[in-house]
């Protein structure tokens, strides 16, 4: 699978010929520089994006059959994220956030199982706290629980630590690790830390558009 | 081939519930009360709800209103006149129908005292005298009002009938075969209908003594009435049935071609009410475009994120909707309560006028308010909200994706399309609809260059300003920051122009239309009328009056004709079916000779006789009123011919005449040139105007020529400037609201550009602007934004009104010099002193909070 842009005139090629398979219950961490295309890639894992050349399917799914609409549907309740800047709508309290890949996908005992997870993520007494309220890191957990919310098979964490203090950073990912334990979901984390890459399964690094393997012991501590 | 998490053992346990839109909505729409932007739809919806319930409620019942008054004047909901008497099997039909009936006989008799003898306008009247209103009556003890005619035996006179008979209340006088004792001067009669029929001092008696009174003979010219009182529902009910009798010679009478003075004035404040309503909505409109950009701009990141989970872009469409419609009806109630307490608000104004028994406001303008706010939200709101659906799932990972704002034409021909359609709701006139909205659009493009054009010479200018000194560099930076958001500047600029515009609009039709009422009515309209002055008396009787009157008095000569025949047919054979029973075919018309075309006359068709034919084929070229020739379907050409004495004279139609029947002026139908009347016999007729400290004038005309009938309109005159008094009133009540509609427009458009301007003074403050600086830069750039939207809104408003005028209110279009002044002027402080008020709390924020304000609550 490959994905190019037009910048200007030019033609630009992020990522080429790339040939990955993630499986149930992996931890996958993606390596990579600044501008290497980390984003770009994890946005056609997660189906938010198309490539431009090769095909892509999602828990088998081909995505080339499906429209926008059919991309959203197919990851409702089975996918979830966790972003670099949290991405919480500053209007819903604590509560609310993690409640939200809920209404799409409904659960019978939704609002229980948001109070559920907040308590296990540290923040059962800070329910109804708006974001502004909270601090980096108490909002980063905010987000972790509402990626696990819906019982997901898998969770996208884009630089889940990149906005945090190295000290809350790693208790972020302690965090993120149990649940992921927990839960046997599977796992694909795009990074340039590599603390955190070496905690995975597996660790690719994407370089030049092209994704090569990564030996963990190759991975610098 | 990649793949992600292929075999997973998880992948059907989904279920789907579907998605929880409407209880989602709800909450989400009670958080978002908290936002200004929803604060300004809010406002602005409820504003347009407001104006329109109001107007709506109020105009529902003025229209009730009006046909009490009208009721009033005519003697009921339905008059009916003819020649004999009306059968009982008409009288039946009305009471069957739930309609109180009165009768009424007029004629014109002598009243006699000893040797005295007078003409008077006799009124028989019934039981049940009046259906609607008092008579004022003098019975000696003072002015009472009374609500009933006099009893057998009496009779009620008018003072002059009394000075004349030289009687007062306790006398006797004799009517035909009776002697009835006078119990009552009769100062006001609440009908007041009966034309100059009546120029014969009025004298009021019981239907019990007509008959022993001899008067009421077969062949005798007497008029029959049947007067009904009832419910608008009843009385429509029984229409359609009377209408088949006017071609047996009944004639149906209507207060609007009775009393026009005061149906023009009203039909003419009803559609200031209705256009006002509609510059209310519009406004508001503009407002919800407005803030919905801004709704939208800050729920980009909701919909990514949601996309992000899941949903589809009919569930995100779903869910943005319901929570507007929310928002909207929430708006209506709030709206519909503002609207009842602004119509109570309005017939508190004009109390004095509308009778206290009004029905209760009905469910209909509520309804019509709450699909207004449902169709300014679609129009206006609608097509910026599309932009919601379409945004990118990645847009959680790369910020700048933003879908593509709505094509501002798509927003601006959807909202015309559905203004159209309130248009059209709301006058009726598809055709007056589509006119407006179409050279809206052409004012919108014509705008939009302007506006273009005006932000570039702006650009130019503050470029050109000489460096040095605070306000100037406060004037450059201010323009600079204008020009450089060139589409939102753009669309501001437009927005306050339509804006300002509304309110002018609105404004000077309401100064227009005070100045035409009063021009319509000025001080020295005549009060008075003279008629049956007879050729001897001509001359004693000018001199007389010219002393105590300024304008030259115009007498004009009266001869009494009958249409005899029309185009050599018997009239009504060749007249359509409901002209048969015209006024104008069962009475002796008043003809007159003239040179020249009579002042507060307009020639519509043909030429006047100076330069037309003259008499060819023993045919006299005659001058009918338009109206007339309208209902009896006459044009050019057609001939009339008219039964004088014994002779019958034949007239072509060589000239139709407008004239004005609000002026209180001698008015004809038909005018004769001079030596073709002459030789008839003939009186002359005059009106003119009488200070009221000159009783000893019309007292001296009383005295000095008996035979001179003089009709006091001093009443009926009272009661039209009355009118017209609470109808202004009114008028600005509802001015006062538009331009509050106008202020919301200002509020949203201030609040969606709240965030754009905390951007650029959190870059300003980062780059060393003082507070004094920033505060003085963002006043600038207001005060420019109101002066341009100032100029362009006085064309703009100069345009709209001159359509209004001409397709709407039936006056002249003019320019209005001031607005060019006051308008930029106006704009300039009122955008500059709200838009700086309201960007206080951005200026008051630390450049952190500015820089990350953008894409928040």
């Amino acid at each position: 699978m490959g994905k190019q842009v037009t910048s200007g005139d030019k033609p630009l090629t992020i990522l080429s010929d790339l040939d990955l398979d993630v499986f149930p219950g992996e931890t996958l961490a993606i390596l990579g520089a600044s501008g290497a295309g980390k984003s770009t890639l994890l946005g056609l894992l997660a189906a938010l994006d198309q490539p431009t050349s090769g095909e892509l399917s999602l828990f088998g799914e081909p995505l080339a059959n499906l429209d926008e609409d059919g991309r959203a549907q197919l990851r409702a309740g089975r996918v979830g994220f966790v972003f670099q800047n949290f991405q919480l709508l500053p209007t819903l309290t604590a509560l609310e956030n993690v409640l939200l890949p809920l209404e799409l996908a409904p659960l019978t005992d939704s609002e229980q199982r948001g109070r559920d997870w907040l308590t296990r993520v540290g923040l059962g007494e800070r329910l109804s706290h708006l974001p502004k309220q909270l601090s980096g890191g108490e909002q980063q957990r905010v987000a972790v629980a509402r990626a696990f919310v819906t019982d997901p098979q898998l969770v996208f964490a884009d630089e889940p630590t990149g906005n945090l203090d190295p000290a809350t950073g790693k208790r972020i990912i302690d965090l993120l690790f149990a649940l992921n334990r927990e839960a046997g979901t599977t796992l694909v984390l795009v990074t340039h830390d590599h603390a955190l890459a070496r905690r995975c399964d597996r660790c690719l690094r994407l370089d030049g558009g092209q994704l090569e393997p990564l030996l963990l012991e190759e991975v610098e501590a | 081939m990649s793949s992600v998490a292929e075999s997973s053992p998880l992948s059907a346990r989904r279920h789907s519930r579907g998605f929880g839109a409407l209880r989602w909505s709800l909450r989400g729409m009670r958080r978002d009360l908290r936002a200004a932007d929803v604060r300004a739809l809010f406002v602005a919806l409820a504003l347009a709800v407001a104006a329109s319930t109001m107007i709506g409620f109020f105009l529902d019942r003025l229209e009730r209103g009006l046909e009490r008054q009208a009721g009033q004047l005519l003697g009921g909901d339905l008059a009916l006149e003819q020649g004999r008497p009306f059968d009982d099997a008409l009288r039946q039909l009305l009471e069957e129908n739930d309609l109180t009936v009165s009768e009424q006989i007029g004629m014109v008799s002598m009243v006699s005292v000893d040797d005295a003898f007078q003409p008077a306008s006799l009124k028989v009247v019934d039981d049940r005298y009046p259906l609607y209103g008092e008579v004022h009556l003098d019975a000696g003890e003072g002015l009472e009002l009374v609500a009933h005619g006099p009893s057998p035996g009496e009779a009620w006179l008018a003072p002059r009938l009394a000075q004349l008979l030289e009687v007062a209340p306790g006398d006797s006088v004799r009517v035909g075969d009776v002697e009835l004792l006078v119990s009552g001067l009769i100062e006001r009669e609440p009908d007041q209908s009966g034309g100059f029929a009546n120029f014969n001092p009025r004298l009021m008696m019981h239907q019990a003594d007509a008959e022993a009174s001899g008067l009421v003979q077969p062949g005798s010219r007497i008029e029959f009435s049947l007067l009904a009182r009832g419910s608008p529902a009843a009385v429509d009910t029984v229409t359609p049935q009377l209408r088949e009798l006017t071609a047996e010679g009944v004639e149906i009478r209507d207060v609007r071609r009775d009393r026009p003075q005061l149906g023009n004035a009203l039909a003419r404040a009803e559609q200031y009410l209705s256009l006002a309503g509609l510059a209310a909505v519009l406004l508001a409109g503009v407002a919800v475009a407005m803030a919905t950009r801004r709704y939208v701009d800050r729920h980009l990141d909701t919909a990514a994120l949601l996309r992000c989970f899941g949903a589809t872009q009919r569930q995100l469409t779903r869910l943005f909707a319901l929570q507007l419609l929310w928002l909207a009806l929430a708006a209506s109630v709030v709206g519909a309560l503002l609207g009842l307490a602004g119509q109570a608000g309005l017939l508190w104004l004009l109390t004095a006028f509308l009778p206290i028994e009004l029905p209760p406001p009905g469910p209909l303008p509520l309804l019509l308010g709450v699909l207004t706010a449902l169709a300014v939200l679609a129009g206006f709101a609608g097509p910026t909200l599309l932009r919601l659906k379409r945004v990118s799932a990645l847009k959680v990972l790369r910020r700048e994706l933003d879908p593509l704002p709505a094509s501002a034409w798509l927003v601006v021909v959807v909202a015309s399309l559905v203004f159209g359609g309130l248009l059209w709701l709301y006058s009726g006139d598809p055709q007056l609809a589509f006119g407006l909205l179409l050279g809206g659009l052409i004012m919108l493009v014509v705008l939009w260059g302007l506006g273009a054009l005006l932000l570039g010479v702006v650009l130019r200018l503050a470029t050109r300003l000489p460096q040095g000194g605070a306000k100037r560099q406060a004037l450059r930076l201010g323009a600079q920051q204008l020009a450089r958001r060139r589409s939102a500047s753009l669309g501001q600029l437009l927005a306050f122009s339509v804006t300002f515009a509304a309110m002018a609009m609105i404004a000077l039709v309401r100064g227009d239309l005070l100045t035409t009422w009063q021009d319509q009515l000025p001080e020295d309209t005549p009060n008075y009328f003279a008629i049956n002055i007879q050729p001897g008396e001509r001359d004693a009787f000018i001199d007389t009056l010219d002393d105590a009157v300024d304008e030259r008095t115009t007498l004009y000569p009266m001869v009494r004709g009958r249409i005899s025949a029309i185009n050599d047919q018997p009239p009504r054979d060749a007249v359509p079916a409901d002209a048969r029973s015209d006024g104008s075919l069962r009475r002796e018309l008043n003809l007159t000779w003239r040179e020249t075309l009579p002042d507060g006359n307009r020639l519509v068709a043909g030429q006047w006789f100076d330069a037309g034919p003259g008499v060819t084929e023993g045919r006299v070229p005659i001058s009918v009123e338009d109206g007339l020739a309208e209902r009896l379907g006459l044009s050019l050409g057609d001939t009339m011919t008219f039964s004088i004495g014994s002779d019958e004279i034949v007239g072509e139609l060589t000239s139709l005449r407008n004239l004005d029947w609000d002026s209180f002026r001698p008015n004809f139908f038909v005018i004769f040139p001079p030596e073709v009347l002459e030789r008839y016999g003939h009186s002359y007729i005059t009106a003119f105007h009488l200070d009221r400290e000159r009783d000893d004038i019309s007292r001296a005309l009383v005295r000095e020529f008996p035979g001179v009938s003089l009709l006091n309109v001093e009443a009926i005159l009272g009661q039209v400037r009355e009118l017209l008094t609470q109808v202004t009133r009114a008028v600005e009540f509802v001015l006062g609201f538009v331009l509050l509609a106008g202020v919301s427009v200002l509020y949203a458009a201030l609040t969606a550009s709240r965030p754009t301007r905390a951007h650029e003074s959190g870059l300003l403050r980062v780059f060393g602007a003082g507070d004094r600086l920033i505060s003085r830069v963002q006043g600038a750039e207001f005060a420019i934004l109101g002066f341009a939207s100032g100029l362009m809104g006085a064309l703009l408003a100069e345009l709209a009104a001159a359509g209004v005028y001409l397709a709407w209110f039936d006056l002249a279009p003019r320019i209005h010099w001031g607005l060019w002044l006051t308008l930029p002027l106006g704009g300039a402080l009122l955008i500059g002193v709200i838009g700086h008020a309201l960007s206080r709390s951005v200026r008051r924020q630390t450049p952190m909070q500015s820089l990350g304000l953008l894409g928040e609550a």
